[in-house]
């Protein structure tokens, strides 16, 4: 061997050696979510916003379970402090540390088995355009990964903290918020070496990106923009309308490792109503299907390049995001499957290699802003499309049949759990300045009024149903919609975290209730299930006060009308 | 002593004049103030919160007859309220502002 090769051969040991520390990293010391979320539940821990890449929502942990849930009693509590419009994330969990984020984007890590605090890093916001955000200043989660914490923040940047000191690492300032007023509410997904997150948009003026970050450096690896983003989508806006078209992709997407695919769901277009009504392909403020808004769209997370994807609802007239609801990875008759809810009530099921229709099914009863949507191709059938002037009974209301906090779904039953949410809404459209440039503005466009289904009142559900057909096995009614994420379990449990404050525990095949606590605040975040030290807990986030929650006081009364809209916590439960 | 009181009004009057946006609003018609203008910023963001139009509660509160004062609002919308109103001081000129308070005030009180 030659001096020359011998330093080669040094070299290229040194890098091999390097890997594979880097890799054994990543899977012991820091939880880096790559192995374990190739694992559905990924075992003891949680190491992403949606339980694992599948979206699952699940915990395999069966120490817990439906025979002795009743002995389930509170371990420990965390109150984050400054609460602003609640707690609203989803905390994760690595080698028995509890990470996770409270409104300002303020950071804990905490002894998952005891609730004792490790760090806490609260990055400094600019105060001014908090204070001038609608969107604002909740976190609704982190991601983890390469020994770091990653977190959004409402004033347009990206933060990585290190896990172990919780020292800031890198600082990224990917949108001008300032000028845009939009930033990140939603959790990150980190896929390989990139970290995805997207921004805020919809009602906003602005071209709504996602970005994918170099998880070592911070640097910015690529934007995809969910308005106009390519030739093909810029040609469905007519005029300019594309530079103030809304959109974005304000929650944390899925992966699919097998086809190396990000599913991520975009927001609705600006303004929200068209005063065009029928003649919306050719007139109004945004002509045109607006792509990419309201759609489900599949990105490679290498490059940001799009691969696939549909459009859920083109030329979205209601305010009925696809950035809402969780991207269901499932198998089924040798099917590779996702399962998406969409903001306007209906489950789009999709082929996972191309989102090719499967079916659509409806989740909740009240919906007249379409006839129908063909379950074979995805078409929407007998559009409301509402011209200038008054409309009644519009259903779903804004808030919609579905919000953005996630269902769960169970390998051991097959079932999937979902809340929809029964309520319509009467409304002006009006004909309104057109916004010609992004700014700090809202762009709506019409004047509403929620209301009560013709004929009954508001409510919510919880039901569990074949996530392929839609086809109910059971339903447990609430007098109000519930607006948690639901965790399912290996021990056959679904949690439900209600809206008074109440988290409940059913039988996964039934939807007997076996068990309920008062936690005494609205609950409006996150829910997972871990194991520390031998033991499996479960952790809610309690606080009341999102932008759907706020609309409770008025419609329902007491206990909403005077709840605290800046109190929260995190309640930890196991077995006594 | 009057005197000096009465400079140091004008000179602060005028520096706030000066200052374009940042003038304290006054009770005072501002010339082209227009309800329709009101009408038509509070139906892009206000009516987000403070629904049909303001006539009715929901995420916010009912504005159709109020009895807070005009300054009362206007400051409101200025600054805001930390997790129930955003702060619309630097996205709206006075005029802006003024149209708006036209607007709320011609809403009629229907109760609701």
């Amino acid at each position: 061997m030659t001096t020359q090769r011998r330093a080669m051969y040094l070299v290229g040991l040194a890098m091999v050696a390097t890997l594979v520390g880097a890799c054994s990293m990543s899977t012991s010391d820091t939880g880096t979510p790559r192995a374990a979320m190739a694992e559905p539940g990924g075992g003891n821990d949680w190491t992403t916003y949606h339980g694992t890449y599948e979206s699952w929502h699940y915990s395999p942990l069966t120490q817990i379970n439906a025979d002795n849930v009743k002995r389930l009693r509170v371990a420990w509590v965390h109150h984050p402090g400054r609460s602003t419009r609640g707690l609203q994330s989803m905390p994760l969990v690595s080698n028995g540390v509890l990470y996770y984020t409270g409104s300002y984007s303020r950071v804990w890590a905490i002894d998952a088995a005891t609730g004792t605090p490790l760090w806490s890093y609260f990055p400094k916001l600019n105060d001014d355009l908090v204070a001038a955000q609608t969107h604002s200043p909740y976190t609704r989660g982190i991601a983890l990964g390469h020994g770091k914490v990653f977190v959004g923040t409402v004033d347009g940047r990206l933060i990585a903290i290190d896990q172990k000191t919780g020292q800031p690492a890198w600082d990224t300032k990917l949108i001008n918020s300032e000028k845009l007023t939009v930033g990140f509410t939603g959790a990150p997904l980190l896929v390989k070496d990139k970290v995805i997150i997207g921004a805020q948009g919809g009602e906003w003026p602005g071209r709504g990106p996602i970005f994918g970050v170099d998880a070592a450096s911070g640097r910015k690896a690529w934007e995809f923009i969910t308005v106009a983003g390519t030739d093909e989508a810029m040609k469905t806006w007519g005029g300019d309308s594309w530079r103030t078209g809304g959109g974005g992709g304000w929650m944390a997407g899925g992966y699919d490792a097998e086809t190396n695919t990000v599913w991520w769901g975009t927001g609705n277009p600006a303004p929200l109503y068209d005063w065009a009504g029928s003649d919306w392909k050719t007139a109004g403020p945004r002509p045109g299907d607006n792509l990419y808004t309201t759609s489900v769209i599949a990105l490679d997370p290498d490059t940001g390049k799009l691969k696939f994807y549909h459009q859920e609802l083109p030329h979205d007239a209601w305010d009925f995001d696809s950035a809402v609801g969780e991207f269901v990875m499932i198998d089924r008759g040798g099917q590779k499957l996702v399962v998406h809810p969409n903001k306007g009530g209906h489950v789009f099921v999709y082929n996972r290699a191309d989102a090719k229709i499967v079916n659509v099914w409806p989740l909740v009863q009240n919906i007249n802003f379409v006839k129908g949507i063909d379950p074979k191709t995805g078409a929407l059938i007998g559009r409301r499309d509402m011209a200038l002037g008054k409309h009644t009974n519009l259903c779903p209301a804004i808030a919609g049949g579905m919000s953005w906090n996630s269902g769960a779904y169970s390998p051991k039953t097959g079932l999937y759990y979902k809340i929809g949410q029964e309520w319509c809404m009467d409304l002006e459209v009006v004909k309104t300045t057109p916004v010609l440039e992004p700014q700090a503005q809202l762009n709506i466009g019409a004047n509403f009024t929620l209301r009560n289904p013709e004929g009954g009142k508001a409510f919510g559900h919880v039901s569990g149903r074949d996530p392929v057909t839609g086809q109910k096995k059971w339903e447990v009614k609430f007098t109000e919609p519930p607006l948690a994420s639901l965790l399912a379990t290996g021990g056959n449990l679904v949690f439900v975290p209600d809206a008074r404050g109440w988290l409940h525990a059913y039988n996964a095949e039934t939807g007997q209730e076996l068990w309920s606590h008062n936690n005494g605040l609205g609950h409006n975040g996150g829910i997972i299930s871990y194991s520390a030290k031998g033991k499996q807990y479960i952790a809610v986030a309690t606080g009341w006060g999102s932008l759907v929650g706020d609309e409770f006081g008025a419609l329902f009364g007491e206990p909403f009308k005077s709840m605290p809209k800046d109190a929260g916590a995190l309640v930890v439960f196991t077995l006594e | 002593m009057g005197r000096i009181l009465a400079l140091a009004i004008v000179l602060t009057l005028a520096a706030t004049v000066a200052h374009g946006q940042d003038r304290p609003p006054t009770p005072a018609a501002t010339p082209g103030a227009d309800p329709l203008i009101g009408q038509q910023i509070f139906t892009n963001l206000c009516g987000f919160c403070h629904q049909d139009g303001g006539r009715v509660a929901g995420r916010g509160p009912r504005l159709a007859g109020t009895d807070r004062p005009d300054e009362y609002i206007l400051n409101r919308i200025r600054v805001g309220k930390e997790g129930a109103m955003p702060a619309y001081g630097r996205a709206f000129s006075d005029v802006q502002l003024r149209s708006l308070i036209a607007y709320i005030r011609g809403l009629k009180d229907e109760g609701r």
